[in-house]
């Protein structure tokens, strides 16, 4: 579904600032598997779901999604395919236009929008039906702006919107880390029921090792731009989030290794 | 009586150039400026061309054309190269003081000889009305410059109901999301950068379309007639806003007609109390600079005084 070849990214190149973000990353994921994604800060976890979305343009590689190479093409475009929320709640919705035009705006998602009526009843009635589904009363404020709404219920309209139209690939970017624990858990337990329900191939990046150990069926961890270990299946299954805390213990201690070793090899040759 | 029909008159016109800034400056969330271009542009091409024996309507719609091109080259200029929008419209705006000068070949162009679209509201009035004056509510009052004034009125209407059906329609709903929440409507498959260089173009053919009619209404155009009518949209935009408050796009496109109405009478009655004509714009500006400085004051203002309510 999701195929990643040798991807790379640097910004910034040739200066001061230059960051490798993304240093050739493989990887392909199965239709309807739900993929967490760990990392420490700066390990290039957002920056792969970025790429994959469209945000820029890859240095080298190639992404392929439902079979279309879509390395080329630009974020709007790549729409298409991919349903996305992002880590801030404000991002993924028009704050001062109603809740219904903003889902208006998600049925036609990657199609050519014409000179319909964007507010058709087609649209609003399904539209109250899933929103009665959120138990967060909103089926009545539906023409009201979405701006007057909280973080948590702009996030799982935001996670309704993406889904409306059944995507190809779902980009969650830490989705529930601006939000309080109870929003967060609210919104979380959406997402594992849509996912569920659609059988949608997700992306999911989180900081919340609950989240991956309780989530998905495979695990990715990344550390400086490279993905650093792998669990999917039984092992999979198997993992507590103790585990995951030994193997970003690892990746630390290899890092000091490293620099350890280099300070021994310069005090014996230099 | 005849002051009044002729602030309502061009109050109306002026709405055109309202709903414009409306559109790009509330919709698409950018002030352009090419608007102090594109109103003289629209103006000398529908004079010239009205001079040059073409079909006054024609010369309208071309002269709402001839914008919409400046509104695109400012989109353009916007986002395939990355300028600030500011400074894209500064750039376009100063362009088109030559390219109006060339278009119409010296300074002036004078349209009093000449058949031209407010005839037809003349003509209708006679033609129901019968003399050339009428009496309106006991008021002796020129039959033509009453009907030129509903015919403005008819046609404010049925542009903004145009403009209204138009941000409610899909690509139209998606437009308006592009000045509130780019990243949002972007992630959904909209061309952003498509939309606002289109949403320029709307806006700069409105503003056009203003101009060339108001060069017909007051019988020249003029390469001098754009100064500051940014601002002038901006005040009456603001005053709608006021007016109707800002929530429901139906409204608030009412809300700019009548605030350019409104801003028209207030000052032709201001001239008539002896307001010198030229400190118009400073005072335009001052107020425009008030509207947008109020709201925030008066909401630091209130949490001094807790309680309140």
């Amino acid at each position: 579904m999701l195929e990643i070849k040798g991807i790379r990214k640097t910004f910034n190149a040739g200066t001061v600032n230059e960051v490798r973000a993304l240093q050739g990353v493989d990887l392909t994921i199965e239709e309807g598997s739900f993929v967490v994604v760990l990392g420490m800060n700066g390990s290039g976890k957002s920056t792969l779901l970025n790429a994959v979305a469209g945000s820029f343009y890859v240095d080298q590689g190639k992404i392929s999604i439902a079979g279309k190479n879509v390395t080329k093409w630009p974020e709007h475009k790549r729409a298409q395919l991919i349903g996305r929320v992002f880590q801030n709640p404000f991002s993924g919705t028009a704050p001062d236009m109603s809740i219904a035009e903003n889902f208006a705006m998600a049925a036609m998602r990657g199609k050519n929008r014409g000179l319909g009526w964007a507010l058709s009843p087609k649209v609003t009635d399904a539209l109250r039906e899933r929103v009665v589904t959120l138990k967060m009363g909103l089926e009545d404020r539906i023409e009201n702006a979405i701006g007057s709404l909280s973080g948590g219920q702009r996030q799982a309209l935001t996670l309704l919107m993406a889904t409306w139209l059944k995507p190809s690939l779902l980009l969650l970017d830490e989705h529930t880390a601006a939000l309080d624990p109870k929003s967060a858990h609210q919104v979380i337990t959406l997402t594992d029921e849509v996912v569920k329900r659609d059988k949608l191939t997700t992306l999911m990046v989180t900081h919340s090792m609950q989240q991956a150990v309780n989530l998905g069926d495979r695990i990715i961890m990344m550390n400086k731009g490279k993905i650093a270990y792998d669990f999917s299946g039984p092992e999979k299954k198997r993992l507590r989030t103790e585990d995951l805390l030994d193997c970003f213990e690892e990746i630390r201690r290899r890092e000091q290794l490293d620099e350890s070793t280099a300070a021994m090899l310069a005090e014996q040759y230099i | 009586m005849t002051l009044l029909l002729g602030s309502l008159t061009i109050g109306l016109i002026l709405a055109l150039l309202a709903m414009g800034v409306y559109v790009s400056f509330r919709i698409f969330d950018i002030p352009d400026i090419t608007t102090d271009g594109s109103i003289t542009l629209g103006a000398a091409t529908a004079a010239i061309l009205i001079v040059n024996g073409t079909h006054p309507v024609l010369a309208t719609l071309a002269g709402a054309a001839a914008g919409a091109v400046a509104g695109t080259v400012t989109g353009i200029l916007h986002t395939k190269f990355k300028i600030n929008a500011l400074l894209a419209g500064i750039l376009v705006m100063t362009a088109l003081y030559s390219v109006n000068l060339h278009v119409m070949g010296r300074s002036n162009v004078p349209l009093l000889q000449t058949e031209n679209v407010t005839d037809y509201g003349a003509d209708i009035g006679h033609a129901i009305v019968g003399s050339e004056d009428m009496d309106i509510f006991g008021w002796e009052t020129d039959t033509a410059d009453f009907f030129v004034m509903v015919l403005a009125a008819f046609f404010v209407a049925f542009v903004g109901a145009l403009l209204y059906w138009f941000f409610r329609t899909n690509v139209g709903t998606a437009m308006r999301a592009t000045g509130n929440n780019p990243q949002m409507i972007r992630a959904l498959g909209a061309n952003v950068e498509r939309y606002v260089v289109f949403g320029l173009a709307v806006s700069n053919g409105l503003v056009a379309l203003a101009g060339a009619i108001l060069a017909q209404y007051q019988g020249f155009a003029d390469a001098q007639m754009g100064i500051g009518m940014i601002v002038w949209g901006l005040a009456s935009v603001i005053i709608g806003e006021a007016l109707v408050g800002e929530r429901s796009l139906g409204l608030t496109i009412i809300g700019a007609v009548m605030g350019s109405v409104l801003f028209r009478l207030l000052v032709a009655i201001a001239l008539r109390w002896g307001l010198n004509p030229n400190d118009l714009k400073l005072i335009t500006a001052v107020f425009v600079f008030a509207a947008l400085v109020l709201p925030g004051f008066i909401k630091k203002l209130k949490p001094n005084k807790p309680a309140a309510s």
